[in-house]
């Protein structure tokens, strides 16, 4: 499954074995239930590979692990670079940010100064974000 | 099942241990039979882990075996025993148990647990296999989790055969004999959804058949568990040394002697219990050397860690090995 660029599994062998492309510009509710249903329609013996933005790829691998797939059966392949989600620890609003770790985001739920450190959860795909100020306000 | 045999200098690992009452035994077949213990004073049993073992004490050692029950608030613990004629005696020792009787027997140990994230759990067993399976499959049933189960066994001689029929219902396949049951294997290996975790319990050479064919087929590794019936035969090994670092003393470990046996003779107190490379009770901490590990405890990756072996078993790839005791 690739986001973004259409081809950028194209070149991923699989050495004869079959397989099944699934290609999304990004990692919408739309693009997941598509994941969901194809993994729900296969068999032990398959192995996902996702590639594309972080964010997307995290997203996906979210999903995957929620349907009983372990690390063994998925690949992910990020790109380099790309936005991060921060995850919001306050209302478990998802925000897509350009920030570096260590940086602020106002988050897009209840409008709270997150910031955020490398606590990265595979579970929700995201980033920990948290309070920013939240010694300052006592 | 774990019907590891243990030797009687083993008594450390049974400090701490419960004394329960003989409860109940009763017949499965003509050599398998079913034995609960209880506390004596009617009290609840600590809980336990599906696929836990007990150790159980008695006159010339000490075994291991599955507990049978699904582990949640148990009023008895329950074993199964195949008698075998001519083993180290603790079948025999079980099976002359009588209601009333007082035991020592270790907490429950957990070394076959289901897997949390699990969306089914394949069972798979063998002839006496099927207890700790039959533990999952209880634990399935009482918890509301997807379970199917293969059980193998000949005409007549298999244990908790109604059990597992009543537990699992249309989920339960019974082979009587290898050709049904390669062929059941081949088409549940093929077509299970994604999710799916295998667990597999019987003698060495069935386990390693289906581990094998299931890998071959593309199980990664991840999905499959399996309950080691009792250590592989091992050979007498060759002689090293060992240096142990915080005692200063250098001790040399002949051919045909454990490691685990060397440190004992030393005035070494080391934690152990099946003495068969199965518990991972006997780790020992490694500083140098390469270990020949032949234990079937550590993970693939902890073996090239060498950072710890299985005194009771392992040896030396190197003619010497230092260890931090």
């Amino acid at each position: 499954m690739s986001f973004d660029t259409a081809d950028a599994l194209k070149d991923y062998a699989t050495a004869g074995v079959s397989r099944h492309d699934l290609c999304f510009t990004s990692a919408t509710p739309d693009a997941l239930a598509n994941l969901r249903s194809a993994l729900g329609r296969s068999r032990v013996g398959v192995r996902v590979v996702l590639a594309g933005p972080p964010a997307d790829v995290h997203a996906a691998a979210s999903v995957a692990a929620e349907c009983g797939l372990v690390d063994e059966e998925m690949t992910l392949r990020c790109n380099e670079v790309g936005p991060r989600v921060i995850f919001c620890g306050h209302c478990h609003t998802s925000t897509t940010t350009d920030h570096p770790i260590g940086t602020n985001v106002d988050c897009q739920g209840c409008g709270t100064t997150l910031t955020f450190t490398d606590h990265f959860s595979r579970r929700v795909g995201g980033y920990l974000g948290f309070s920013a100020h939240a010694e300052e306000a006592a | 099942m774990t019907a590891t045999a243990l030797q009687t200098k083993v008594q450390p690992v049974l400090e701490g241990t419960l004394q329960l009452e003989v409860t109940n035994v009763s017949a499965q077949t003509d050599s398998i039979t079913s034995i609960s213990f209880g506390d004596p004073l009617g009290e609840l049993l600590p809980c336990y882990v599906p696929g836990s073992h007990l150790v159980v004490q008695h006159a010339s050692g000490a075994n291991a075996y599955s507990l049978t029950g699904s582990g949640s608030a148990p009023t008895e613990y329950s074993i199964s025993v195949l008698r075998v004629e001519g083993g180290s005696g603790g079948s025999l020792a079980m099976h002359a148990l009588a209601v009333g009787d007082r035991v020592q027997v270790s907490h429950p140990r957990s070394a076959f647990a289901p897997a949390a994230t699990a969306k089914h759990h394949l069972l798979i067993a063998a002839g006496i296999g099927i207890t700790p399976v039959l533990s999952h499959a209880r634990y399935a049933a009482e918890w509301g989790a997807s379970a199917s189960l293969i059980y193998v066994h000949r005409p007549g001689t298999g244990a908790h055969v109604a059990e597992a029929r009543a537990l699992l219902g249309a989920g339960l396949t019974e082979c009587l004999d290898r050709g049904s049951f390669q062929e059941v294997l081949t088409r549940k290996l093929t077509t299970q959804k994604l999710g799916t975790h295998l667990y597999v319990c019987g003698p060495t050479a069935f386990m390693d058949s289906v581990l094998e064919q299931a890998h071959d087929l593309g199980w990664p590794k991840g999905l499959l568990h399996s309950e080691a019936f009792s250590g592989a035969a091992l050979d007498d090994g060759e002689p090293f040394t060992v240096n142990l670092a915080r005692s200063g003393v250098t001790l040399s470990v002949p051919t045909g002697v454990s490691l685990l046996e060397t440190l004992e003779n030393a005035g070494l107190s080391i934690p152990n219990m099946c003495r068969k490379g199965i518990c991972g009770e006997c780790s020992v901490p490694v500083l140098a050397g390469n270990p020949l590990h032949r234990d079937l405890y550590l993970t693939d990756q902890e073996k090239e860690d060498n950072a710890a072996m299985m005194c009771c078993v392992s040896r030396s790839l190197d003619n010497e090995l230092e260890l931090d005791l």
